[in-house]
């Protein structure tokens, strides 16, 4: 089986992030899956601190300035089947990745015996985050249910859509987009305002738009849901981004707010690894099964429910 | 846009070939998602954006939550020159009616009876009711037996048999008497001096 590599954003910071990487890495391992943890996220390491382990000079940033390959950089994390590679946490030096420097991490993230890589990003979509987000087999945003979080998903959502559009019109046509994004408010006529039909009128229906996305979708998950109203929250944005950007967003289903999260966190111990059998690790199961086994869980889903 | 208003599958974003739970569901979420105040509009729709959908979800769902109205829809989107006002949920609903008979529309209503100065004297001035005359009375007024029955909910086999005076097939008195009660109100009579009339000559001809 080829690596697969997942990527882990969110609009937002504090979601939950890097909770939500540590715990589908080892729900995946829990299924015979080798795993390797990711943490790239720019603005200071922190996946390292949910396994409860140290600091150590061997981060990203010897891979960055080329002393080291991700091979060497490769650290294990005391779960079996479980390895990690640290982040950057000398912050006064730029982080940004560019361009060459993410081909060379992914062909040798490629090249490693892992089943699954999994890549924990910071919040919002800068240019490094967004890059390895595109490039991803997979892209799972986390969100909760508060209005904050729910804008900058969409912003999040806006940004990798018109990004992704932009390799594949020509400039004039981008900034027609552009332009109409910004303009929309003011263009709205009657029935409600969609960004799919405008960039029809604006562009021309010649770009293969449903398809470009059809192969790109995001995946989404609505993290410390406290209620059913929470839990339904990923079909309701996921009806949004239909109806506006004829986007698919995938739900992949909530992860309920539970007090065994922020105890674990405090005693620096991932949370399926100390309290193994709280009802979050039942979630996290079935998030894993409906990635890895697209069709066969999703229909067996429908069928019992 | 206008056209695509009337693709009601893709207004509740499930497939042609889904089960009908799977559209209610989806009415369902469609209807948490732009009815009231749902955090997942913030930013995107705006109130009267999420009005305007909430209308289209409603329409949507009045054609597809509705069986005969679904495949009344399938039927017509199928077809290769398709009016899109073919489509709306009023004239689907008027097409359907030619397929499928309204069940609670009343059945035909009964002839006219013409009131007629003789028989209306007859009635009033007649002390001697006999089944005979709740006969005529009844034919008169243009009840038909079933109807009466129907009405009545008493069977037809005993407002035959109260009319032909014939006590063996009748049960005891008493409930005979409710039976003449009930046919002497739905013929416009006075029920008392039916009844008191009827029981008399009824009594004296069976025992």
């Amino acid at each position: 089986m080829a690596t697969k590599i997942w990527s882990v954003g969110a609009g937002k910071g504090g979601v939950g992030k890097t909770f939500t990487v540590s715990s589908l890495g080892i729900t995946l391992s829990k299924l015979n899956h080798n795993v390797l943890l990711l943490d790239l996220d720019l603005s200071g390491a922190n996946l390292h601190s949910t396994f409860g382990l140290p600091l150590t000079q061997n981060n990203l940033r010897k891979f960055v300035s080329g002393e080291k390959s991700i091979k060497e950089l490769i650290t294990l994390t005391g779960i079996p089947r479980v390895s990690y590679v640290q982040g950057f946490w000398d912050n006064w030096t730029p982080s940004e990745l560019n361009e060459r420097m993410i081909t060379e991490l992914f062909s040798q993230v490629r090249e490693l015996p892992f089943d699954f890589v999994i890549v924990d990003l910071g919040a919002g979509p800068s240019p490094t985050y967004l890059e390895v987000f595109k490039r991803s087999d997979e892209r799972i945003l986390i969100g909760n249910s508060e209005p904050t979080t729910v804008e900058k998903t969409y912003r999040f959502i806006e940004t990798y859509v018109c990004s992704t559009l932009k390799e594949r019109v020509s400039s004039e046509q981008y900034l027609a987009l552009e332009k109409a994004l910004r303009d929309y408010r003011w263009n709205q006529g009657k029935g409600y305002f969609s960004f799919r039909n405008f960039l029809k009128t604006q562009i021309g229906s010649d770009l293969n738009y449903s398809q470009v996305f059809e192969e790109r979708p995001i995946h989404f998950i609505v993290n410390s849901s406290r209620s059913r109203l929470d839990q339904d929250l990923g079909f309701s944005m996921k009806s949004v981004c239909t109806k506006y950007y004829d986007f698919p967003l995938n739900y992949l289903g909530p992860i309920d707010f539970d007090n065994a999260v922020w105890q674990a966190v405090r005693n620096c111990e991932p949370v399926l690894i100390e309290k193994p059998f709280t009802p979050i690790a039942g979630q996290f199961l079935s998030i894993v099964k409906t990635m890895t086994h697209t069709n066969f869980h999703s229909n067996l889903y429908k069928a019992v429910i | 846009m206008e056209t695509s208003r009337y693709n009601y599958y893709d207004v509740l974003e499930v497939s042609p070939h889904c089960q009908q739970h799977e559209i209610t569901t989806a009415y369902e979420r469609a209807k948490a998602t732009y009815a009231g105040e749902n955090p997942a509009i913030y930013t995107i729709f705006s109130e009267h954006e999420a009005r305007e959908l909430l209308k289209l979800v409603e329409e949507a769902y009045q054609v597809l939550g509705n069986k005969t109205l679904r495949s009344l829809y399938d039927e017509k989107v199928s077809q290769v020159q398709v009016k899109p006002e073919d489509l709306t949920y009023e004239n689907l609903k008027s097409a359907s009616k030619a397929v499928v008979p309204d069940l609670n529309k009343k059945a035909p209503s009964k002839p006219e009876f013409q009131p007629d100065p003789e028989m209306e004297n007859l009635i009033k001035k007649s002390q001697d009711w006999t089944g005979a005359l709740l006969k005529q009375v009844r034919e008169y007024k243009k009840y038909s037996l079933e109807r009466l029955s129907e009405i009545t909910k008493i069977s037809a086999y005993y407002i035959h048999s109260i009319e032909k005076n014939d006590p063996k097939n009748l049960p005891a008195s008493v409930f005979v008497r409710g039976y003449v009660g009930q046919i002497a109100k739905v013929l416009g009579l006075d029920e008392k001096k039916v009844c008191e009339s009827y029981m008399r000559s009824f009594k004296s001809s069976g025992n």
